[in-house]
């Protein structure tokens, strides 16, 4: 009598495992869309038939993603309304199984180390604390204290556990029939960033940009044939509260990538404010999968090389520094991309001599409306440094100072340059900084800083120098 | 079947002197009102990993008393309970005292309650599988080692190299499986009454999931929430009367602390030294495994159809068969769930909390900064605003919690957005950041007038949308000298000098302003 029950639990117990290797067999998604935002936040919508009984039934949705969020779920199908949904993830585990065997009976098998004999005795759980306390008829013994092998048998295993979180919804259905039923939820885990790949053709002075969506699934769920739509925008807010904790804004040292925002719109579909990059197929979209799909493809963009130094303060380099080449673009329709441009990583790269493309530098971009000015650094030049020196400091009144400067540019390139130089940190603490001289005209840029358009000769230098009153 | 009786029976020889012992191991009925984490940030989630919210449950009981004093144990209420917070109405003789019993049954405490005591020491020879048993006397306490007295001498447990087990004759008094609360009460006869337990547990949550669906034209939406109720107590609650209160309690002690159970003391035994240091076998069982969210067990199977079929036209949401009933307590809100349901152990569950359809909102893009500062890009808040007033359609508390937007868009129904909300009365503004704009950019450029102490500031907001698009820039200063006159004429919006502006499809506008030096 008591064998078949055995033969049973311990079967069920070995077939879950079993059946968590095949996720392709008896996978209970149906139809699948995915929209994925971008930050990791998806939204799944799972079209699946069910049959609904008349009446009020309770309706579980096993293979939904392992990293859903619960709170987020909506259901919808013809004829039923929506009582309740619950989420239980009371996990089976050799301890769950004994904290709730408290008060129950078990089978205790002890094998006998020397021969091998087994016995086969009935106990009941007393209590689970850094310990099982067993009553085996009129004694107590404290499980395996004695370290020898004792088989733990359960009559059974709680209702209430489960081998993993379990989504159920219960629901009102006026009718008795199979029908389509959607379940939408959102879940973590799934994400996607933009990889841009540009071919930077210095002597044309265009650029070859590709775009690729890179779509990676750490969920834990393999999302079978689904229709797969990505949004570029990231759709959270924070509280809308009066807290506001004085951000503290600090004046850009050196120019960011996004140098004007564009006003023109992307021919492509919206969803509010976020463009919508539909992939053409359905596509399976498997856990730990990293995936790529093209979205841009744009030849011969006019683009340009510029060098752009920043000198921070009124101090002396002792050695001289790399410019950062700044490779200048835009997503104009008229002359640039002529496409928005969702976030992620824009890789450079440069034919050699022999033809052959090499990396030259990457740089990141935010979301960019079209129409933008972009200017990204690929990194720091070899050959084009800037040495600035502080020639004298005088001091004029106890607060007012007088600095002369001087930039020494070198450029060992074979070809003519031209370089942004900029000096920073004349708007120190609200004084009023002027420049009394200088040896080329410079553009002021805003209350902290200056900048020098310079253009350098092949294999020559230039210098700048320019003369300031600062008031500490 | 000599085994097969119940603790009870175990306990009642040795408090043989004492009151009889009557155990309730189940209610009859509960009833849970859930309580919010008191420190959640508003618009907060629950944390399903560690619950801080709360609950109040009450059960009624059934008890037979016998006539005289008696100790009622009541088994089975939440691990959670705050003992100091129960209180026991229904008993005809009243309630004498009230103990929460926290010495719990272990091997240690088998150990330390056996002290003194005969015990039998089993061992098994490891070559021959015989099993001997004899008798034995403790003479130490658990602290680290057991010294045990036995027809041959002294003896140190487990220095021995062969196994070996204290077997023990029964439970030391007063040793329970789990914290138990147990009352004494005087009945005037023997009767059967059924006794309220009301008490404070840990372990719960609640909070609100709105889910706002935009019609079409983007005009009004219609307003949804589910109060989802979570549960992390090893007990269900089935068929509670479930309801969740919002609002803000004060709350002194903390209830974690009140509830912990003292620590369940490990049996580590060392031994004297024999050179390889041999030490006791600990007797814990294996940590619980981190709850696995991987895997494709599939045992709900049978539930479901399995189908290739494609479908084109399903339903995207049902209506709600069951929506909580709102009433005022005092200064909380109370949310009542009309059916009886379920509050599963580790399980977290949702109702319908309000249904609120049409409202009519307006999308708003924002941005507040200091008047002094400046920025090449950054992107507006996106703001969805409506006005929590019955002639706009609302008109509800809305009880804090996160909100998901949802537009139709390609189709389908699409995530639009995400935010929170704060806690709303009736007639308060509601005002939902639900993402920043990748299309209405904001750039602030300090153009210097040198020689001045005053900065000439142009803000430029740029709409690359194909829409016209309404944007706020709000002010943020220290003190009115700061600003300058076009500063100060800008209508407030929450306190801060707000300039609105309309700005059309693929265009963008100005706005220029001067700011003295603060504390110049």
């Amino acid at each position: 009598m008591r064998a078949p029950i055995l033969a049973a639990v311990a079967a069920g117990l070995i077939a879950s495992p079993a059946a968590a290797q095949n996720a392709s067999q008896g996978n209970a998604q149906g139809e699948l869309a995915v929209t994925i935002y971008n930050g990791g936040q998806s939204l799944v919508q799972d079209v699946r038939q069910i049959r609904f009984p008349a009446g009020r039934s309770r309706q579980e949705f096993p293979d939904v993603s392992a990293q859903i969020r619960p709170q987020t779920v909506s259901f919808g199908a013809a004829d039923t309304a929506i009582v309740e949904q619950n989420f239980d993830y009371d996990l089976l585990s050799p301890n769950a199984l004994m904290q709730k065997a408290v008060g129950e009976t078990v089978t205790l098998l002890r094998i006998n180390p020397a021969t091998g004999a087994e016995t086969r005795e009935r106990a009941k759980v007393l209590a689970v604390n850094g310990g099982v306390v067993l009553q085996i008829g009129t004694r107590i013994e404290i499980l395996r204290d004695d370290g020898l092998p004792v088989r733990v048998i359960f009559d059974s295993i709680p209702p209430n556990l489960r081998a993993k979180p379990t989504l159920s919804i219960t629901v009102d259905s006026n009718s008795a029939s199979t029908r389509p039923a959607t379940l939408s939820y959102l879940t973590g885990g799934l994400g996607w960033a933009a990889d841009y790949v540009s071919l930077y053709d210095e002597k044309a002075g265009t650029v070859d940009v590709q775009g690729w969506v890179t779509l990676t699934n750490t969920t834990g769920t393999t999302f079978e044939n689904a229709k797969t739509l990505l949004v570029a925008g990231t759709p959270s807010g924070g509280v809308a509260n009066n807290v506001r904790s004085g951000r503290y804004r600090p004046v850009p040292t050196a120019p960011g990538t996004l140098r004007s925002a564009g006003t023109e719109t992307a021919p492509r579909e919206q969803l509010g404010d976020y463009y919508l990059y539909p992939l053409p197929e359905r596509t399976t979209i498997a856990n730990a999968q990293t995936k790529q799909v093209s979205f841009l493809d744009v030849a011969r963009v006019p683009a340009r090389k510029i060098y752009e130094f920043t000198v921070d303060g009124f101090n002396n380099m002792t050695e001289p520094a790399s410019a950062a080449s700044v490779i200048k673009f835009s997503s104009s329709r008229e002359g640039g991309l002529g496409d928005a441009l969702p976030a992620g990583t824009v890789r450079f790269y440069q034919r050699d001599l022999r033809g052959d493309p090499q990396f030259i530098g990457e740089s990141r971009i935010g979301h960019t409306p079209m129409g933008s000015e972009l200017g990204l650094k690929t990194g720091d030049a070899f050959d084009v440094k800037v040495k600035a020196t502080v020639v004298s400091r005088e001091r004029r009144t106890p607060t007012i100072w007088r600095s002369a400067m001087s930039y020494l540019i070198t450029n060992a390139r074979s070809q003519p340059i031209t370089l942004d130089l900029v000096q920073r940190g004349l708007d120190w603490y609200w004084s009023e900084t002027r420049i009394l001289s200088e040896s080329q005209k410079s553009e002021r840029l805003d209350s902290d800083g200056t900048r020098w358009r310079v253009t350098v000769p092949a294999n020559g230098e230039t210098t700048i120098t320019a003369t300031f009153e600062t008031r500490y | 079947m000599r085994w097969a009786a119940p603790l009870l029976l175990l306990v009642a020889p040795a408090s043989a002197m004492a009151a009889p012992v009557v155990t309730s191991t189940a209610p009859d009925s509960v009833s849970v009102s859930v309580f919010r984490d008191p420190d959640r940030d508003e618009g907060g989630e629950i944390d399903r990993d560690w619950l801080n919210g709360f609950a109040l449950i009450s059960e009624t009981r059934t008890l037979d008393l016998p006539a005289g004093e008696s100790v009622v144990r009541f088994e089975g209420v939440a691990e959670g309970m705050v003992a100091v917070s129960a209180i026991v109405t229904g008993l005809p003789g009243g309630v004498v005292q009230k103990n929460r019993d926290a010495a719990l049954l272990s091997p240690a405490s088998l150990l330390d309650g056996t002290l003194g005591n005969r015990v039998h020491l089993r061992r098994t020879k490891r070559a021959t599988g015989d099993v001997t048993e004899e008798e034995a006397i403790i003479r130490s306490g658990p602290a680290g080692a057991v010294v045990l007295q036995t027809s041959a001498g002294f003896e140190a447990l487990r220095c021995t190299g062969i196994p070996e087990s204290l077997v023990y004759d029964g439970v030391p008094k007063g040793l329970t499986a789990k914290p138990t609360l147990s009352v004494t009460t005087r009945s005037p006869a023997a009767q059967r009454v059924t006794a309220t337990l009301t008490y404070l547990s840990t372990g719960f949550d609640w909070a609100s999931n709105y889910v706002a669906r935009v019609a079409p034209g983007g005009k009004t939406l219609d307003l949804f929430a589910w109060l989802t109720v979570a549960n992390s107590n090893g007990e269900s609650f089935a068929d509670a009367s479930l309801s969740a209160l919002a609002g803000t309690l004060n709350v002194e002690r903390d209830f974690d602390e009140l509830v912990e159970s003292p620590l369940t003391p490990r049996l580590n035994l060392t031994c004297f030294p024999t050179g390889s240091g041999r030490y006791g076998q600990p007797l814990l069982s294996p940590p619980p495994p981190a709850p696995a969210m991987v895997g494709y067990a599939d045992e709900g199977a049978e539930n479901i159809v399995v189908t290739g079929m494609r479908l084109r036209e399903a339903k995207a949401s049902s209506p709600v068969a069951v929506v909580a009933e709102q009433e005022d307590l005092g200064d909380l809100k109370l949310y009542r769930v009309p059916i009886p349901v379920t509050v599963a152990a580790n399980g977290q569950k949702q109702v319908a909390l309000l249904v609120k359809d049409d409202v009519p909102f307006a999308t708003i893009y924002r941005l507040r900064v200091d008047v002094d500062d400046e920025f090449d890009d950054e992107a507006a808040e996106i703001l969805l605003r409506m006005e929590n007033r019955k002639s706009e359609k609302l008109g509800i508390p809305l009880p804090s919690g996160q909100v998901a937007v949802f537009e139709q868009s390609h189709g389908m129904e699409l995530l639009a957005g995400e935010g929170a909300i704060r806690d709303h009365a009736i007639g308060e503004r509601v005002d939902i950041v639900i993402g920043e704009s990748s299309q209405v950019r904001v750039a602030i450029e300090n153009y210097a007038t040198p020689g001045k102490d005053r900065h000439s500031y142009r803000a430029t907001v740029s709409n690359a949308n194909p829409y016209a698009v309404t944007f706020e820039l709000g002010f943020d200063y220290y003190e009115d000298g700061q600003l300058d006159s076009r500063l100060r004429k800008l209508p407030r919006k929450d306190g801060l000098p707000t300039w609105t502006v309309r700005v059309p499809a693929n265009a963008t506008r100005r706005f220029d302003y001067r700011v003295r030096a603060s504390g110049g």
